[in-house]
């Protein structure tokens, strides 16, 4: 396991890449990206992150997981941040990811907010992204904001505006773009999973599997930190042995 | 902007650290303490709300060297292969973490800061290694007291949910009494459990008393904020001094608590204001 940091100086992004520690069945290198989630969810997640992929690693894959700009040990802030922004992250990481490891074409996996930002990088990226994993992905942009804003209280405008969504600052603008996201159901990769932890529709023409475990991104037993959903981690790696 | 980098510590370098250096580029100097920032129960170093990164961030800005990192089995961090217990284990990895520091970016003295089990792990490590001189302790475990009971159930007696439970039958007197008369709790919830009862046994006491006492003893400074979300554990400012008699403070102890505010510091502006008073505590003591 390497933990590094990686892209530009001006936006150092916080990374772990761990290899494979089998050969992959089939023929070529295969990797995979892990996209986080956001906010509480990033933070009760993490557990089950780490643990997908040392399953991935075992299955034969090589696995790159990140924090986005703003988030977690990636340099900046949340004000800074923006969903235009973390989509570029998820080009840089997997730059990064095919100049680790030669491979020709990655793997994407979303959590959550994740999930959709990965489906809309997969669609302009079909050179590089041949599959993608949707892990109770945000379908709906305005409902998420909707959900976010529930309870969260305004932020001062002389501190930059916006919410403040359970410990993390949520602007304006970022509002505006989570409004605006879709998940692109039309443009996913041909070999495309939605795995489901909690009761949910297909993405466009792909059936959504729903697999028995807690969500990883909701917080267990007062502990600030999620479960680790060992089926739904299961079949994720297995899905790519 | 600050230039954070990776280090993995300890001699199978299976614990990871992120160092946060002071922004204005001074080495490390024997006077000079790095700060060193335990986790909070199993959340990763980035701590709630990435409390842990705003703080080495703004430490670094002072003038102060900062280090987050995870304890083995959490966050990135490998967990061991000796066998030894939690308890162990953590205090272990703290060593093993200074130890590289030490001999690796030159290190002499350093500031524990913990959160919860963090402060627990803090204050038992510090009367263990004389390097470490200074203690940040956010809601550390603390024994009940007789205050505490006292005010406990003068603030139950006021709150009118209280009064309708024992109206309902509902009230954890009645199920208490239910059970002790063998009859269970018919009908009723159940009763209220106390998650940290057995800190009030005599051996969790003693094991406590003597961590602050070998704390205080090897010259440390304190910091403990004390917030009242955690009425559970505690619920007035001298609760540290009375559950702890026999270990004299003196005034190398600034102590706080914290109305309003909840035990993650969640609101950004709980948040600030704990991150600013540990970052002007902390170069105060530095000389």
């Amino acid at each position: 396991m390497n933990p590094f940091f990686f892209g530009t100086r001006q936006r150092r992004l916080f990374g772990v890449y761990s290899p494979a520690r089998a050969s992959a069945s089939g023929s070529g290198t295969r990797a995979v990206l892990l996209c986080a989630p956001w906010g509480q969810e990033y933070l009760r997640a993490h557990r089950a992150i780490k643990q997908l992929a040392t399953l991935l690693n075992q299955s034969g894959v090589h696995v790159l997981r990140f924090d986005w700009f703003g988030t977690g040990d990636s340099a900046g802030e949340m004000l800074d941040a923006s969903l235009a922004g973390w989509q570029g992250d998820i080009e840089t990481a997997i730059d990064e990811l095919k100049d680790t490891t030669d491979a020709a074409r990655v793997g994407l996996v979303g959590l959550r907010l994740g999930g959709t930002l990965a489906a809309s990088v997969a669609a302009r990226r079909r050179k590089d992204v041949d599959s993608l994993v949707l892990w109770d992905p945000v379908v709906s942009g305005e409902a998420y904001v909707k959900e976010l804003l529930a309870d969260a209280p305004a932020r001062k405008a002389e501190h930059g505006g916006g919410h403040e969504v359970m410990g993390f600052a949520l602007g304006e603008a970022m509002s505006a773009e989570l409004r605006g996201l879709v998940l692109p159901h039309a443009e996913l990769p041909a070999r495309t999973l939605v795995v489901r932890s909690v009761p949910g529709e297909a993405v466009g023409a792909v059936p959504a599997e729903q697999v028995e475990g807690q969500p990883a991104w909701l917080e267990d037993h007062h502990s600030g930190a999620g479960a680790v959903p060992v089926k739904v981690l299961q079949r994720i790696a297995q899905w790519w042995s | 902007m600050v230039n954070e980098q990776v280090l993995l510590m300890g001699p199978r370098k299976a614990l990871v650290g992120i160092v946060t250096p002071a922004a204005d580029g001074a080495a490390a100097s024997p006077d000079r303490p790095a700060v060193v920032v335990l986790n909070s129960g199993i959340i990763h170093r980035v701590g709630a709300n990435r409390m842990t990164v705003q703080l080495c961030r703004q430490l670094s800005q002072q003038g102060v060297d900062a280090v987050r990192f995870d304890l083995s089995g959490i966050g990135d961090s490998e967990p061991r292969d000796d066998g030894l217990g939690l308890l162990e284990a953590s205090l272990t990895d703290i060593k093993e973490a200074l130890d590289t520091l030490e001999s690796a970016r030159g290190f002499k003295r350093f500031v524990l800061v913990g959160l919860c089990s963090g402060a627990d792990h803090a204050v038992v490590y510090a009367g263990r290694d004389a390097r470490v001189t200074g203690l940040v302790l956010l809601d550390p475990s603390i024994p009940h007291t007789p205050r505490y009971y006292l005010n406990h159930y003068a603030r139950r007696a006021t709150r009118l949910s209280s009064w309708m439970n024992i109206a309902r039958g509902k009230h954890p007197l009645w199920q208490a009494l239910g059970q002790r008369m063998g009859g269970g709790a018919h009908g009723a919830e159940p009763a209220e459990v106390d998650p940290r009862a057995d800190l009030d046994t005599p051996q969790a006491k003693a094991f406590l008393t003597q961590a602050y006492a070998a704390a205080q003893a090897s010259g440390n400074r304190f910091l403990v904020v004390l917030t009242a979300e955690r009425e559970d554990q505690h619920n007035y400012r001298e609760q540290l001094l009375d559950a702890f008699p026999d270990v004299s403070f003196g005034d190398r102890l600034q102590l706080e608590y914290w109305e309003d505010t909840d035990h993650t510091f969640t609101p950004e502006a709980s948040r600030e204001r704990v991150i600013g008073r540990i970052a002007q505590w902390v170069p105060a003591g530095a000389d």
